[in-house]
C-alpha cells in the first residue's frame, strides 16, 4: 500500500512538474524514491505544520499542485483551521495526506493516534475525503485526488492488511465499491483498514454478508448508499475512527432519510482515548475492533433485530 | 494643511473613505485601518506592480494583508485603483454586501482570507517560495500587526523564509503598540521586534510608519541590499492616526461612529484640529 502510494506520487510528479511534496519532517523512508526522482519538487517544511499548510495555499495560488504530508494526528488535526481558511475557502488544489490514521502508532499513545480526523474534516465545505482500503484503492485514489483540482484529505491507515480487491479498481466519484456479494441480506460498509476485517467476517456462514468498501467519505453518492440500505435488512458500518462523525455517521445520515430505514450498527472507536499501549492488534482488541469482538458485536446486533 | 487631493492615494482622502465606509456600515476596526494608511499608500503608489491594473494578473506583486482587521484601508486604496465602486462603499455591511469586515480573498485585490491571525503571513511565504521556484521577479509584501506577532505561525514562516533565502518577501510590521485587550507590552511583550527578525536571518529596518518618504526610502533600501535575505520593515505607527480623539485609543478598535463622532472625525481630518 505504501509502495503504491510512493509509486503513484512519483509517477504523477514526473508527469506534472508543478506538483510539490511538502512534508513536516515526516516520511523518512517513504519518500526515498520521490527525493531521488523529483528532488526539486520536494520541500521539507520543518516541524511547523501550520505554516506548511499556509504555504501550500500560497504555492497553490502561484500555480503549483502541493501534496502536504504528515501523520494523520497532525495533518489534518493540528491544521484544521488552516485547511478551512487558507485552502478550502478558495477551493485550492491542495492534497493533504494524513498517514498512520487510526491506531497505527499503537505504542506511542494519544499524540500519534488519530480517530477524530474524519469528523473534523467532513464539515469543511468543499473538502473531498478519500480513505482507501488497499494498494489498488490507494493508486486510484491518488489519481482521483489529483484529478479533482480542489482540496482533498487523503486518509492512510494501517497499510499491511492485504488486498481487498483482486485487481486494480476505478473509483467513480462518491461511489461505494462492491467487494463481496452475500446472500443473507446483511450489508457491511467499511472504509480503510476495516474493509479487510469486514471481508473476513462476511465469510462467516452466520453472516454471509455483502461487503462494500467506501473510499469516498466525501463527496459520497447518497443515492448509492441509500440503495444499499434499502436493499438490505440490516447494515453494519465498520471504521477505525470515532463512531462520531465518520463513516457510521455518514451512513446513518443517509439511511434515516430512506422511506423504510433499516437498522444500522455503527462499529468504530467509542468516545474514548486508548488506555494502554501495545501491538496494533492489541489496540484493536482494546477498542473492540479485533475479529473476535467484532463477531460478537455483530452477532448480538443481528440477534436483537 | 497641504492640499494633496489630486495625488493618488492621498492619506487624508483614504482616511475619509474609511470613515465614510465605517459610518455607512456602522463597523468597527477604524483604528487599525488608520494605522496602515501611509504604508498602503506608499506600497500602491510606488512598489506594487499590477500589469494592466489587473488585480488578478498572474505576474502581479502580492500584497498580503495578514492583519485582516485593517481591510478598510485596503478597500480605500482599491477604490482609488478603480477596483471597487462607490456603490460597494455605500452598501458596506448591508445585507448581501460582498465586502466583509475582514480580508476575504474572493475579492480581487485581496490575496488572503485573514482576520484569524497568523494565516496570511504563511500564505505569503508560500507565494514568495512559488515565485522563487518559478524564477519570476514578483515580490510579496506581507503586512502583519504587532499583536499578530503573538502567533507562532509568524515565527515558523520566518524560519522558512530565511532558510529558503526568500529575498522577494518583504514583511511590514504595523507596530501600533495596541492589540485587542491592551498594549502589546501589557499583553505579551514583544521586545525588540527588528532585532527578533534580524536574529531569524532577516534584514530589518525601523521607520516612522506615517512618514511616506521614510517608508518609501526604507522599502527601496531593503529591496536593494542583502540579496538572499528576506526583509522586515518595522513601521512605528499610531492606532487611529489622523483623528486625534481616536489616536492611541483602543476603543476605536470596537466603537461604531455616531452622526456626531463621524462629523467630528471628518472635521479633524480636514483641518488637522484636535
Amino acid at each position: 500500500m505504501r509502495d503504491a502510494f510512493s509509486d503513484t506520487l512519483v509517477r504523477l510528479a514526473k508527469t506534472d512538474r508543478s506538483i510539490l511534496l511538502l512534508t513536516g519532517d515526516h516520511g523518512y523512508a517513504l519518500f526515498d524514491a520521490f527525493r531521488r526522482e523529483c528532488p526539486d519538487q520536494y520541500i521539507n517544511a520543518g516541524i511547523a505544520e501550520q505554516n506548511m499548510v499556509g504555504m501550500a495555499a500560497g504555492l497553490a495560488r502561484a500555480g503549483f499542485r502541493p501534496f502536504v504530508y504528515g501523520l494523520s494526528a497532525f495533518i489534518p488535526i493540528r491544521v484544521v483551521e488552516q485547511i478551512k481558511l487558507d485552502v478550502a475557502h478558495d477551493d485550492l488544489p491542495v492534497i493533504f495526506i494524513g498517514d498512520g490514521a487510526g491506531f497505527v502508532y499503537s505504542h506511542l499513545g494519544t499524540s500519534h493516534q488519530s480517530t477524530e480526523d474524519l469528523a473534523c474534516t467532513r464539515a469543511i465545505p468543499g473538502l473531498a475525503i478519500l480513505s482507501p482500503a488497499d494498494r489498488h484503492e490507494v493508486a486510484s485514489a491518488m489519481q482521483a485526488a489529483y484529478d479533482r483540482k480542489g482540496p482533498v484529505y487523503f486518509r492512510m491507515g494501517k497499510a499491511d492488511r492485504g488486498d481487498v480487491h483482486p485487481h486494480p479498481v476505478d473509483l467513480p466519484v462518491g461511489a461505494p465499491l462492491p467487494v463481496r456479494k452475500g446472500a443473507s441480506g446483511v450489508s457491511f460498509l467499511a472504509t480503510g483498514s476495516m474493509v479487510s476485517a469486514a471481508n473476513r467476517l462476511a465469510e462467516n456462514p452466520a453472516f454471509d454478508a455483502s461487503v462494500w468498501s467506501v473510499p469516498w467519505i466525501k463527496p459520497a453518492d447518497a443515492d448509492a448508499i441509500a440503495a444499499i440500505c434499502e436493499s438490505s435488512r440490516a447494515v453494519v458500518v465498520l471504521e477505525e475512527h470515532s463512531i462520531y462523525g465518520g463513516l457510521g455517521s455518514l451512513v446513518t445520515e443517509i439511511s434515516c432519510n430512506c422511506r423504510a430505514p433499516k437498522p444500522v450498527l455503527r462499529i468504530g472507536v467509542a468516545d474514548r482515548f486508548s488506555d494502554a499501549c501495545g501491538s496494533y492488534n492489541y489496540l484493536l482488541r482494546e477498542h473492540g475492533l479485533d475479529d473476535v469482538t467484532l463477531e460478537h458485536s455483530i452477532t448480538d446486533f443481528l440477534r436483537g433485530l | 494643511m497641504q492640499d494633496r487631493s489630486n495625488s493618488r492615494f492621498d492619506p487624508t482622502r483614504l482616511r475619509q473613505t474609511i470613515l465614510e465606509m465605517a459610518y455607512a456600515g456602522s463597523s468597527g476596526h477604524i483604528g487599525c485601518a488608520f494605522s496602515i494608511v501611509e504604508i498602503l499608500a506608499v506600497l500602491y503608489r510606488n512598489h506594487l506592480n499590477y500589469p494592466n491594473n489587473d488585480p488578478k494578473h498572474p505576474n502581479r506583486d502580492y500584497l498580503v494583508l495578514s492583519k485582516g482587521h485593517g481591510v478598510m484601508a485596503q478597500y480605500a486604496c482599491m477604490r482609488e485603483l478603480g477596483w471597487l465602486s462607490d456603490a460597494d462603499f455605500q452598501s458596506y455591511f448591508a445585507d448581501g454586501s460582498k465586502l466583509k469586515g475582514l480580508s476575504d480573498s474572493r475579492i480581487p485585490g485581496l490575496e488572503v482570507t485573514s482576520g484569524s491571525l497568523g494565516h496570511g503571513f504563511s500564505v505569503g511565504v508560500g507565494l514568495a517560495k512559488g515565485a522563487q521556484l518559478k524564477g519570476t521577479r514578483q515580490k510579496v509584501f506581507a503586512l502583519v500587526g504587532d499583536g499578530e506577532l503573538n502567533e507562532g505561525t509568524i515565527w515558523e514562516g520566518a524560519l522558512f523564509a530565511a532558510h529558503h533565502r526568500l529575498d522577494n518577501l518583504l514583511t511590514i510590521v504595523d507596530q501600533n503598540g495596541l492589540q485587542a485587550m491592551g498594549t502589546t507590552d501589557e499583553v505579551l511583550a514583544l521586545g525588540d521586534v527588528a532585532a527578533k527578525f534580524q536574529s531569524f536571518g532577516f534584514d530589518a529596518l525601523t521607520v516612522d510608519g506615517h512618514d511616506e518618504g521614510a517608508i518609501d526610502a526604507a522599502l527601496v533600501e531593503l529591496s536593494n541590499r542583502s540579496p538572499g535575505r528576506p526583509k522586515a520593515l518595522v513601521a512605528r505607527t499610531v492606532k487611529g492616526k489622523g483623528v486625534p480623539f481616536m489616536e492611541n485609543n483602543n476603543i476605536w478598535h470596537y466603537t461604531r461612529l455616531t452622526e456626531h463622532t463621524y462629523q467630528d472625525a471628518l472635521h479633524a481630518l480636514r483641518t488637522g484640529d484636535l
